[in-house]
């Protein structure tokens, strides 16, 4: 049973949520761009936070444990590696120039930087459309993994139908009032939580278990195929090359990560959050791959789903019970700061993309909207992951992947004036076509070469953009110059002022 | 150096570090380097070092090629209004 301490700590945990919900209800104003971006106001610490915890899951701490439990220190390198360094460049790469779009036009979803880039409502409508299918069954599985956590690790005293309504019904506490403003500020108490939390809990467990180098030893003495990468078929080369193309570029992508970049207050802002991320992804991940590994001679004989309650399993054996109560509101953070950014980054794309193709809708009433919508989508949440259908969790499936493959029309849209809405609604239709097909086996596995689909997927957008722009009519010189001509003037910006300076230099 | 080379340079970046994560012919080391710390082995120390080496990365690329936008690029067109600091 939780006992006193337990219930007071986690009272605490949740009026501090609550406090934060009302507070932010108080500051905020009662627009669209206040509620959905919070007033594009976030400074580097919010930005930075909103990012991290809004991409830390239920699987960073029990699924990536479990996965390295099986496979050894090399799910460090295979699941988060490439994810160090790519996703804060892609921060450089798509999100400033997004941002410098969005804060010149006033964009704030996707469907309205790229539809406006391309000047087509049907570019506009295919974001909206595949954002939102790839978006819900996350959304579900995020509740699902985060719940199946919840009731594990209080031995299934809070049945899982208990701590879907719990996690879910706590987001909207602070969400409905706050609005992105709200999810931020819990995003910096939660994120700062279960950092802090995890890495105590790393200590904890390695001193429960003789130390880090004795735990080690253990390890090369019991199980050496655990340090080698090239003993385990589930990375082996292929798999690792394709999975850089999976959740480490499609980061950006998802509309949650996006949102929180436009709302940045300064580049400045963005360029800090690009440096301080490759090392807070590490540290979270190291913490996830240690357990699990250190789990794999602690509490042998695990396999299959059973390996991803290895660290419920590392705290009830090893720990006293207040690192169980302390494990548990680290889950809930984790799992809800992914939560609340996805369910409401879902509700801001249709009240902004979607109702408007329906009604007029006035800033305020997009804030009323929001507000019916969070609950709609909450409730459909909630009963999707209590029914579990298996369609929606085939999607999840390859999810990440239907998010990876768009990556090349958004770069092209930013970088490549020649691309044109033509190739840009193929090179959306195609690859999402193919993806379908690959992983619902309706085509032969040969047909990817041995590759994760995702990869011909992404090789195949890249192709299909640039042969139907070529093929098709380019862009009109006011379409490219409403979009470029802001490019240039800050990328060669630079350039011009060194070409004063050499003119200064040389007198 | 024009921005066109600085793109060049960014892209290299890319490519090297690219490049680093998928060294398989590094993975016969995993076994033969000694543990970093006494408890960090080859396949686990290699990716805290490119965590290191990944801030380093996007520190040179923002030096490179992230210049701050002009101040006056987010007025609407026609606003002459100096723009704000």
């Amino acid at each position: 049973m939780i006992s006193t301490l337990g219930i007071v700590v986690i009272a605490l945990y949740f009026s501090v949520l609550i406090g934060i919900g009302i507070y932010g209800a108080r500051v905020s104003l009662k627009t669209r761009e206040d509620y959905f971006l919070a007033g594009r106001g976030l400074g580097s610490i919010a930005v930075f936070m909103a990012l991290f915890a809004s991409n830390i899951t239920a699987f960073t701490i029990i699924g990536h444990a479990g996965f390295s439990y099986e496979v050894g220190y090399g799910a460090y390198g295979y699941v988060i590696g490439w994810s160090i360094f790519i996703t804060p460049f892609t921060f450089y790469l798509v999100g400033y120039r997004s941002w410098l779009l969005g804060k010149r036009y006033g964009y704030a979803t996707q469907p309205q930087v790229f539809g406006g880039i391309f000047n087509s409502k049907l570019v506009a409508l295919l974001f909206l459309v595949l954002l939102l299918y790839y978006t819900l069954p996350y959304l579900v599985v995020s509740i699902i993994g985060g719940s199946l956590a919840f009731t594990t690790i209080t031995d299934g005293l809070v049945p899982y139908w208990l701590s879907s309504l719990i996690i879910i019904s706590i987001s909207l506490i602070y969400t409905i009032p706050a609005g992105l403003r709200g999810t931020v500020w819990t995003d910096i108490f939660q994120g700062t939580l279960f950092l802090g939390v995890a890495m105590l809990l790393l200590a904890a467990v390695a001193q429960a278990l003789g130390g880090f180098s004795i735990i080690t030893e253990r390890i090369i003495e019991a199980n050496p195929a655990m340090l080698q990468r090239g003993l385990s078929e589930k990375i082996a080369p292929i798999n690792w090359f394709s999975f850089s193309f999976i959740n480490s570029i499609a980061v950006i992508v998802f509309p949650q990560m996006f949102t929180r970049i436009l709302a940045a207050r300064q580049s400045s802002n963005l360029k800090r959050v690009s440096l301080y991320y490759p090392l807070a992804m590490a540290g979270i991940f190291a913490v996830s791959t240690l357990l699990g590994v250190w789990g794999s001679v602690a509490v042998p004989g695990l396999s299959g789903i059973d390996s991803d309650n290895i660290v419920p399993l590392l705290i009830h054996q090893f720990l006293s019970p207040v690192w169980m109560i302390l494990g548990l509101v680290v889950i809930l953070a984790v799992v809800k700061s992914s939560i609340d950014s996805q369910l409401l980054s879902f509700t801001h794309l249709v009240t902004d993309d979607l109702l408007p193709l329906l009604k007029r809708v006035s800033s305020n009433q997009a804030v009323f909207w929001g507000r019916i919508l969070l609950v709609v989508f909450a409730v459909a949440a909630y009963y999707i992951a209590l029914v579990r259908p298996a369609a929606i969790l085939s999607i999840a499936a390859f999810a990440f992947s239907g998010f990876s493959v768009m990556l090349p029309v958004m770069i092209g849209a930013l970088y490549w004036p020649r691309a044109n809405k033509h190739g840009a609604c193929a090179a959306l239709i195609f690859p999402a076509v193919m993806l379908h097909l690959w992983y619902l086996g309706i085509l032969p596995e040969w047909t990817t070469f041995g590759f994760m689909p995702v990869f011909p997927a992404f090789i195949l957008a890249i192709a299909t953009l640039v042969i139907v722009s070529y093929l098709t009519a380019p862009p009109s010189a006011e379409q490219r110059e409403k979009t470029f001509d802001i490019f240039n003037r800050v990328f060669k910006y630079e350039d011009k002022e060194t070409g004063e300076n050499k003119q200064l230099k040389n007198g | 150096m024009t921005f066109k080379v600085r793109l060049a340079l960014v892209a290299l970046i890319v490519l090297f570090m690219f490049i680093l994560h998928n060294s398989f012919w590094l993975w016969s080391l995993d076994d033969r380097v000694p543990l970093l710390f006494g408890f960090m082995p080859f396949a686990f120390s290699f990716y805290v070092g490119y965590a290191v080496l990944a801030v380093i990365a996007m520190k040179v690329i923002i030096t490179l090629a992230w210049p701050e936008p002009p101040a006056d690029l987010f007025q609407p067109a026609g606003d002459k209004r100096p723009a704000e600091k």
